[in-house]
């Protein structure tokens, strides 16, 4: 018996009961579904997060204030370290040769209000540094003051939408506005930038650091942005940052962060998470064998004429075995198929959904969940179909058929 | 062509034992046509199934044309089934599913044949039997001799050389089972070896031989005249003496 006719024989049995072959089919492409669009969830925001890191550029360290190894709390939670001033931030770029760039940064949430309206933005005090670490463009007017950082102009660049928000089609730059009760002169406005790191650089306004400060009523910086030059060796530089900190502190109470350390802990989180869903994918491809194994077992106890038949014209033990076998495979096999077109069609609905976040299957989740869905189907279609080989031809032939 | 020498078979049920054969020992010529009959549970149907290699003697030798049929492992009885014998069923046993010349083909499936050739043969098989028009015709849209012959084409796609029928025209119509015994004589003149398991004296009176067997034993060997002689049948269109 080749195995074209093996299939075909598989087909034509199955297409007798086409609603029960169906559903036990669903079954698998529920798993295989499930298996392709979560995997491709994880996989798509580890690129989501690599790649908003890599924008940074790999030279990138950002201080910190804060110890996190003492804790094991994230930094900035943990009791009160020494502030992070300016002062250190000047002392960093002085001090480390490697250090090209600082951008000093005070963060708060501020309402921000031009005439009668107003808008609660998060406020960003910075340096021109800033702009040129972030990639952040000066789409009117100009960007903040170089010079002395400590003064702190009363200036503000505001991010489009914030500036489309509150001047529709008005001209901002030399335009003044309140930030909280301070008044501030607009003096430039931000190109588009889009959502990076988790924030909206449309929407943030900047400020100059020490204004930032003042206005935030505080002492410590939010964080240091500090630009390596290229090809240093950045573990020696935050050995580095870390002797200077400890010289002015008397205590290393600062984190480094480099964008490859936040995205090698980001995607151990999401590693952990996608084993979890193959975990959780590879139960229910289990249980749609189990559907598979059921609606054979009663296949077998509903075709025992046929089988008796087969056999008393003929049909080997093996070739009774490999016709139930074929049909399981062929359920398992559709159902792997049918469910990789609904898992990529289903990606392609959620990137147009949201185009921001990537969603991509993993090859080896695709090639596992194919083969392993093609294996559930000879696994689970054992049983049945060794019992059909079982049968006693004499008493599968006098059941009605 | 078939030779069984002291063949018992055994049933055992908890405490009780059954032999529904015993010591059975006959000889069917090859080309010879042979009924059996007997009341229900007189052994008649055990002896078709041990004669088509279906259930195993529990003692005894069983020779189809002097090879041993006891000492073959379930392939080759399988391998033997295929090649060198036809089942009929009284139910007739056709796959619902499939239509009249894919049941056809059946056998010729399991033995490998390309398809193109065992479409050709299932053909020339299905108008041997009279149905050349009803190729593709599902089980359910044919009437029960027409069924009948689709299984007895089904039977003799493989040019087997034993043809075992068990009650062959037990579920058709007066009419029907005349036909079907006429093409099964048909096929027995050609020199296929025929064994009809049947109480219906008007089939049985058809044989050359009959044996009449009851509780598991051949208890006469009449021939085709004494038969008739015992069994007068006036309309052979309608006898009363079926069951």
């Amino acid at each position: 018996m080749s195995a074209e006719d093996t299939f075909r024989f598989a087909i034509t049995a199955l297409l007798q009961q086409p609603r029960r072959a169906g559903l036990s089919l669903l079954g698998v492409v529920i798993g295989v579904v499930a298996v392709i669009f979560l995997t491709a969830l994880g996989e798509g925001a580890r690129l989501y997060v690599t790649e908003q890191f890599q924008t940074l550029g790999t030279d990138v360290i950002v201080v910190i204030p804060g110890k996190t190894e003492t804790t094991g709390m994230m930094p900035g939670f943990t009791g009160t370290p020494n502030d992070l001033t300016i002062d250190d931030a000047r002392a960093l770029l002085r001090r480390i040769p490697e250090v090209i760039r600082i951008a000093p940064i005070s963060m708060g949430n501020e309402t921000v209000s031009y005439e009668n309206k107003s808008r609660q933005v998060v406020v960003l005090g910075s340096t021109p540094e800033f702009f040129e670490l972030r990639g952040i463009p000066i789409a009117l007017g100009s960007g903040l003051p170089e010079g002395d950082i400590d003064r702190g102009a009363n200036v503000a660049v505001l991010g489009r939408e914030t500036a489309r928000e509150l001047f529709a089609e008005e001209n901002p730059v030399g335009k003044s506005i309140r930030i909280g009760e301070w008044r501030i002169r607009v003096i430039g406005v931000n190109g588009p930038r889009g959502t990076h790191l988790g924030q909206n650089l449309d929407e943030v306004s900047i400020v100059p650091v020490a204004t930032g400060m003042r206005m935030f009523n505080r002492t410590s910086l939010f964080r240091i942005m500090i630009q390596l030059r290229p090809g240093s060796d950045i573990e020696a530089v935050k050995r580095k940052i870390e002797a200077v900190i400890l010289d002015r502190h008397d205590e290393v109470d600062v984190t480094c962060m480099t964008p490859d350390s936040v995205v090698d802990s980001l995607s151990a989180i999401v590693s952990t998470l996608t084993l979890v869903l193959v975990g959780i994918a590879a139960i229910s491809l289990a249980v749609a064998g189990i559907g598979i194994m059921n609606v054979m077992l009663v296949a077998v106890s509903e075709r025992r004429a046929e089988i008796g038949l087969l056999k008393a014209i003929g049909a080997t033990h093996r070739q009774v075995l490999l016709i139930f076998l074929m049909e399981s495979l062929v359920i398992s096999t559709a159902g792997a198929l049918v469910g990789l077109g609904i898992g990529y069609a289903t990606i392609h609905f959620a990137t147009w959904l949201y185009p921001a976040m990537p969603a991509e299957a993993p090859i080896w989740a695709v090639a596992s969940v194919l083969g392993l869905s093609v294996l559930a189907g000879v696994f689970f279609g054992v049983l049945p179909a060794r019992r059909a080989m079982h049968l006693d031809p004499i008493i599968a032939l006098s059941s009605k058929g | 062509m078939i030779r069984l020498e002291d063949i018992w078979r055994t049933f055992v049920m908890g405490e009780q034992t059954l032999h529904a054969l015993k010591s059975v020992t006959e000889t069917i010529s090859a080309g010879e046509h042979v009924s059996i009959i007997g009341p229900s549970g007189s052994g008649k149907s055990t002896l078709l199934n041990v004669l088509g290699c279906l259930d195993k003697p529990s003692r005894g030798r069983y020779f189809f044309d002097d090879r041993a049929v006891e000492g073959l492992d379930p392939d080759e009885l399988a391998q033997l089934r295929l090649n060198e014998i036809g089942f009929i069923f009284q139910s007739f046993h056709l796959v619902p599913r499939l239509d009249a010349l894919a049941n056809i083909e059946l056998p010729m499936i399991l033995a490998g044949i390309a398809r193109a050739e065992r479409r050709e043969r299932a053909r020339g098989v299905l108008e041997a039997v009279g149905l050349g028009d009803r190729a593709a015709h599902r089980p359910s849209e044919l009437s029960g001799g027409q069924k009948q012959r689709v299984a007895i084409a089904r039977a003799i796609a493989m040019q087997p050389r034993l043809l075992l029928a068990d009650e062959p025209t037990g579920n058709l119509d007066t009419r029907s089972g005349v036909q079907i015994l006429d093409l099964l004589e048909e096929l027995n003149q050609k020199g296929l070896t025929l064994a009809v398991v049947t109480h219906d004296p008007e089939v049985a009176g058809r044989a050359d031989r009959i044996l009449e067997m009851r509780d598991g034993e051949i208890i006469r060997r009449i021939s085709a005249t004494e038969f008739s002689a015992a069994n007068p049948i006036f309309d052979r269109g309608g006898s009363g003496a079926r069951p």
